[in-house]
């Protein structure tokens, strides 16, 4: 076990324990400040891994736009501060899914790579990924440029469909 | 010195920094903000020209009563202060104030996009402290936080990117080496959005909505009291020397002076462009009244993103023909 | 020019940071009140009548007063007059709104305003003062501000002159009369 291994653990165990808190929890509102943990944690799988422009990345777009854009979108609707039980939250499907999803993930995981040892790769800086991105992957990220801003064109649309 | 050693102290010298410099920018301010308008300021507290008014204020912070309303969410009202502070405060971790490893607590090669990061993240303690406090008053100036600071995080990161990409480099002390005087001229668009977005994004007048005393009562800080409050305003007052020092290091040079000796005096060059930046955060808030809802946005989505992307453009296009 | 306004707001901020700050430092420093500065009302016995026009007219009812008849025997007078003697003379200065009516409306200039303002007690009560404390204020009351050359005479002067002056055209037209008169007499 080497230090990294250690904080892999670790950091594991308090992600999926704020990710299950993120669905079992009754305050809809500690429900996404938990999610806020899990992401944080995360990140910080990222970091130990020495992915280090991801997990900023992580740390950027989903704590501080999604999960900010999730709370605000919570709080301006509806939060009540306590615990509510008529949260609409369908149990045993989503104990199914989650369940499901993970464990065919783990036997995947395991299955392809059983015992094999492998190196981790050279620290994920900005310029290897850049490098990489605009190498190798140019035309992939040229068509998620296009395809978000396809979406971005029709969300606009759609919001602004009643105006006519 | 053992690495664990060195890691200790350059961590203990940013939270000195953290708690000192703001104390230092709050009495700036009373004194800056009090000759402004014609007056004196603090006189008494501490006998000279009222040098210790803030530490006066802390130790009445500590003695008044810690109180939490009874229909708050108690333990996310506790944290929030707590959080509110801590994003500027990692921030400052990679804020190099002179050239080499020894000027900065921690040297990374994405200093640039860590900052902007970390950064972003001060809304959640914004949004935790106005939902938990039970109060409508914070909710809207929490809510007024959270539209607010997502739409001016756009504009914040479009300029700093245009200042990476003239450097061609994330790092903090990598854009200082490569800045030339000349790019004062050049980055001057960028420099405007990126100092109106920081402010924007740390709150101060004129872009106060979410606290505005006048209209929400304090906003998002209405139910808090002593400490917690303290923690709120000293939260203001690090972003203060943040925003400053990232305006410094990215378009006023960091800690390159007009005279060479860059080496030695670099980090007096750094502390005084960071003095003048936050001088003009206080000028703003004494000069100009609170913007309204609908002008903060509009600044922001018809000026300075337009003028962000334009630089960006520009930047792009003198980088390419040198 | 749009935006100008920007640039002005910054301007006279920084031009008032450069010059000397306005404050004065109160305790340290006493302050100098104009004259007609009202503080407190300081009461002048010997005026008093005890007309009690003072204590009507106030708007709160703020002001008490309390006497009693004497009689003052007149050596040759076919009988005793009567005179008015204060007993008590009470401002409630917790009520007193400084609206100075009673100072205008006393007839025989018994009130006056004085700058004084540093009475401030711990106790509402202690806000009553009566006739010692209105009368020490008296001291502090200052002389009336100089006439303004430029400006209307003063009520009191203007109807002294004018007696004056119909006195005077009197006394001329009687010598006339005389010098006719004793012309004819003579």
């Amino acid at each position: 076990m080497t230090v990294a291994d250690v904080l892999l653990t670790a950091i594991g165990a308090v992600v999926v324990g704020s990710a299950l808190l993120v669905v079992t929890t009754r305050h809809i509102v500690h429900a996404g400040l938990w999610l806020v943990v899990t992401l944080t944690g995360v990140a910080a799988l990222y970091l130990v891994l020495t992915a280090e422009l991801v997990a900023w990345v992580q740390i950027l777009l989903y704590l501080g736009a999604v999960v900010v854009l999730l709370l605000f979108a919570v709080m301006l609707t509806r939060a009540p501060i306590g615990a509510r039980d008529d949260l609409d939250r369908p149990r045993w499907p989503g104990v199914l899914v989650g369940l499901g999803t993970a464990g065919s993930l783990a036997a995947l995981l395991a299955n392809a790579y059983r015992w094999d040892k492998i190196e981790l790769p050279a620290a994920g800086t900005a310029e290897r990924i850049g490098e990489h991105l605009f190498r190798s992957w140019v035309l992939p990220f040229e068509l998620v440029g296009l395809l978000l801003l396809a979406a971005l064109i029709g969300a606009i649309a759609l919001s602004r469909s009643g105006d006519e | 010195m053992p690495i664990w050693l060195d890691l200790v102290v350059r961590v203990l010298i940013v939270i000195v920094a953290a708690f000192v410099l703001p104390l230092i920018i709050g009495q700036t301010e009373h004194k800056v903000m009090a000759h402004m308008q014609g007056r004196l300021g603090p006189m008494y507290a501490g006998a000279y020209h009222g040098w210790a008014q803030l530490v006066a204020d802390g130790a009445k912070f500590v003695q008044k009563e810690d109180i939490t309303p009874r229909a708050a969410d108690k333990p996310v009202f506790k944290l929030a202060p707590v959080i509110s502070m801590l994003p500027y405060m990692i921030v400052l971790l990679v804020i190099p104030i002179g050239p080499g490893n020894g000027w900065v607590a921690q040297r990374l090669d994405i200093g640039l996009f860590f900052a902007l990061a970390v950064l972003g993240l001060g809304v959640i303690a914004v949004l935790m402290a106005s939902w938990a406090s039970a109060n409508k008053f914070a909710l809207l100036g929490g809510l007024r936080a959270a539209a607010q600071l997502l739409g001016y995080e756009l504009p914040f990161v479009l300029a700093a990117a245009s200042v990476a990409m003239a450097a061609g480099t994330l790092s903090l002390s990598g854009i200082v080496e490569a800045w030339r005087p000349w790019w004062l001229l050049w980055q001057l668009p960028a420099m405007l959005v990126f100092f109106i977005a920081g402010l924007a994004e740390i709150r101060r007048p004129p872009f106060d909505m979410p606290v505005a005393d006048s209209e929400l009562v304090f906003g998002y800080l209405v139910e808090y009291t002593g400490l917690r409050f303290a923690f709120f305003m000293l939260a203001e007052y690090v972003g203060i020397v943040v925003i400053a020092a990232l305006t410094t290091v990215l378009f006023l040079g960091g800690w390159k002076g007009p005279f060479g000796l860059d080496a030695e005096l670099g980090w007096l060059w750094t502390i005084i462009k960071v003095v003048a930046v936050a001088f003009v955060v206080l000028w703003l808030r004494v000069a100009y009244p609170r913007l309204r809802v609908d002008q903060l946005q509009r600044l922001c989505w018809l000026v300075l993103v337009p003028v962000a992307l334009a630089q960006l453009i520009l930047t792009a296009a003198v980088k390419l023909a040198l | 020019m749009k935006g100008i306004g920007l640039a002005k707001g910054l301007a006279v901020t920084l031009k008032t940071m450069t010059r000397r700050a306005t404050t004065r430092q109160y305790p340290d420093v006493e302050p100098e009140l104009p004259p007609r500065t009202k503080g407190v009302i300081a009461l002048i016995e010997e005026n008093c009548t005890v007309c009690m026009l003072c204590a009507r007219e106030c708007p709160d009812w703020c002001i008490y007063i309390d006497s009693h008849k004497e009689e003052v025997v007149v050596p040759g007078a076919a009988r005793a007059r009567q005179r008015n003697v204060l007993d008590q003379f009470t401002i409630d200065f917790s009520l007193c709104m400084y609206c100075g009516i009673c100072v205008d409306s006393c007839p025989f200039d018994a009130l006056h305003w004085s700058p004084e303002f540093e009475y401030a007690e711990y106790d509402v009560n202690d806000l009553l003062h009566g006739r010692d404390r209105l009368r020490e204020w008296v001291l502090t009351v200052p002389a009336p501000p100089a006439q303004d050359a430029n400006g209307a005479p003063a009520k009191e002067q203007a109807a002294a002159e004018k007696a004056l002056a119909a006195a005077a055209a009197k006394a001329a037209a009687q010598a006339e009369a005389g010098t006719e008169d004793g012309n004819g007499r003579m």
